[in-house]
């Protein structure tokens, strides 16, 4: 058995205005990779070519050890997938739904299903066309969890909802993971919910993967040093900085792989190291996406 | 064991689509009532509700079952099941096909025993009955297809606006260049005339062959949703 739940290896994708290009991620067992980027970055995309909706150009995928989309049927089995543009059917009743899940999936865990409709507040007598957006959310997620799948694939499940529903659902996705060997890919606009419960993080944009790498490693590396140049010099990028922002002598210089003697490299050079502070994600996102339109635009 | 997810998807739409399946019928059924009170207007009256009942259920079973599938967004939680685009498409075909034969062979069973066993019209008319109940079964094939292969509510709707519109020109031609219908619908006993059967073996044979190039077109598909 493979060590891991999702393997993308130089996956293209041409469509008429957009391009995946070249593709690869890998998604170790156990672990939560969140997938970030801007709006049509390529995130759902590369999400249907891993469920075989979207058939690639070129490249090789394997989920759960099935090649996709030739072995999507016996790997979907495994598969627990939710996107925001999935609805449920406006007429049914959520009990409708849960038993339509639970006909198809012997791994349907009914008492984990009850549990569920109590901490999401949702009501199995009720119609989906009565639901609120984020009870249709958690309803769809509900159905997608007691299902115990080994690989949880959600596109955007968070999107439009509240902050509330939102910890509800990123709370029982943790809880998905205390299950050993369970996967989860992730795919969010929303750098705060990805950084609380990813372990690796996988940065797309323009159709290409940007950077991926273990979530604590993101936020170790990446640094913010605000500095006081002497009159008149102008600081330098030193090794592990990407960005030098310079208005006067005040200065702010951005690290993508940070090292401990980095401020005394800039005071041996002449600067006053004001504070060293620490980025967050969606920082670090905006500077790694500025970063690779600028290298793109200069190849 | 694992469990048979087309099968599924199949008991899936009859459940969804039950209310319309008895709607058409009991429409159809109050028609061929109507065809009892004997007389021109009800006998008029009968045809054209009869006919219109099975065009109703040709037109709304693909539209209400695979063009809404798409465009109110359920496609994406079916597709999350452990099934491909191709066995997709062939509970689609079977469900719809399942739905429509229904009500279809319940009126035409019900239209046959008014003729037969009520005398209600003559049984030379029984030929020219089953080539005009075939072409709401035909259409209900072009539509389903359509739909299915199409993938957007605009070839759905241009699918059904076709097969409404070419419903009366077939029925014009039939009457216009077939004589022999005409000829033989006031006999007392049907007559099987050669042009008459060669347009029921190309009806057949389009009822087969378009749900075989729905899904060979299916099958190929590289981009599903």
């Amino acid at each position: 058995m493979t060590d891991y739940a999702i393997e993308l290896s130089g996956v293209c994708k041409a469509y008429r205005f957009f391009d995946l290009q070249n593709v690869a991620l890998r998604l170790q067992r156990g672990t939560i990779m969140g997938l970030i980027g801007p709006n049509g970055a390529g995130k759902s995309t590369t999400i249907r070519i891993l469920m075989g909706l979207v058939y690639p150009d070129r490249g090789e995928v394997r989920v759960l050890g099935h090649r996709i989309p030739e072995e999507q049927v016996a790997a979907k089995w495994d598969i627990g997938f939710a996107s925001d543009d999935m609805r449920l059917y406006d007429s049914m009743t959520l009990g409708w739904h849960i038993n339509f899940m639970k006909s198809i999936f012997a791994s349907w865990d009914d008492a984990y299903a009850q549990l569920l409709l109590k901490r999401f507040g949702l009501n199995a007598e009720q119609k989906i066309k009565g639901l609120s957006h984020g009870q249709r959310v958690k309803a769809t997620l509900l159905l997608v969890f007691a299902r115990r799948p080994k690989l949880l694939v959600l596109d955007e499940p968070t999107t439009g909802l509240d902050p509330v529903a939102r910890h509800d659902i990123l709370r029982e996705l943790t809880g998905v993971m205390a299950e050993e060997g369970r996967s989860i890919l992730f795919s969010s606009q929303n750098t705060q919910d990805v950084e609380q419960i990813s372990d690796q993080i996988t940065f797309i944009d323009r159709g290409r993967i940007i950077d991926s790498m273990d979530k604590e490693v993101y936020l170790d590396r990446w640094r913010r040093l605000r500095l006081e140049a002497p009159a008149g010099v102008e600081l330098p990028a030193l090794p592990g900085v990407i960005e030098i922002q310079q208005t006067g002598r005040l200065a702010i210089a951005i690290a993508n792989a940070f090292e401990p003697q980095l401020p005394n490299a800039y005071e041996n050079s002449g600067a006053r190291v004001h504070a060293v502070e620490n980025m967050t994600l969606e920082e670090i996102f905006v500077a790694n996406v500025e970063r690779s339109r600028e290298q793109e635009v200069k190849a | 064991m694992k469990t048979n997810v087309v099968w599924r998807l199949v008991l899936k739409d009859w459940q969804l689509q039950s209310l319309l399946i008895i709607i058409s019928i009991a429409a159809g059924v109050i028609a061929l009532a109507a065809l009892l009170l004997r007389g021109t207007t009800s006998l008029v009256l009968g045809s054209v509700f009869f006919f219109i009942s099975m065009m109703f259920c040709a037109c709304l079973l693909p539209i209400t079952s695979i063009v809404n599938e798409r465009k109110k967004q359920t496609l994406p939680f079916l597709m999350s099941l452990p099934v491909s685009a191709s066995r997709y498409g062939a509970a689609k075909l079977l469900s719809t096909f399942g739905m429509f034969l229904v009500p279809w062979l319940t009126l035409l069973v019900a239209a046959l025993y008014m003729i037969l066993v009520r005398h209600v019209l003559p049984n030379g008319v029984i030929p020219v009955m089953l080539i005009v109940a075939n072409l709401p079964f035909l259409g209900f094939c072009f539509i389903a297809g359509t739909a299915l292969v199409g993938e957007s509510e605009w070839w759905g709707n241009a699918a059904v606006a076709t097969v409404n519109t070419s419903y009366w020109l077939v029925w014009y031609l039939l009457v216009s260049q077939v004589p022999s219908i005409s000829r033989n619908w006031g006999s007392p006993v049907a007559v099987w005339a050669p042009a008459v059967v060669k347009i029921l073996v190309v009806q057949f044979g389009l009822i087969l062959l378009i749900p075989g190039l729905t899904l060979y077109l299916q099958s190929r598909k590289r981009n599903f949703v």
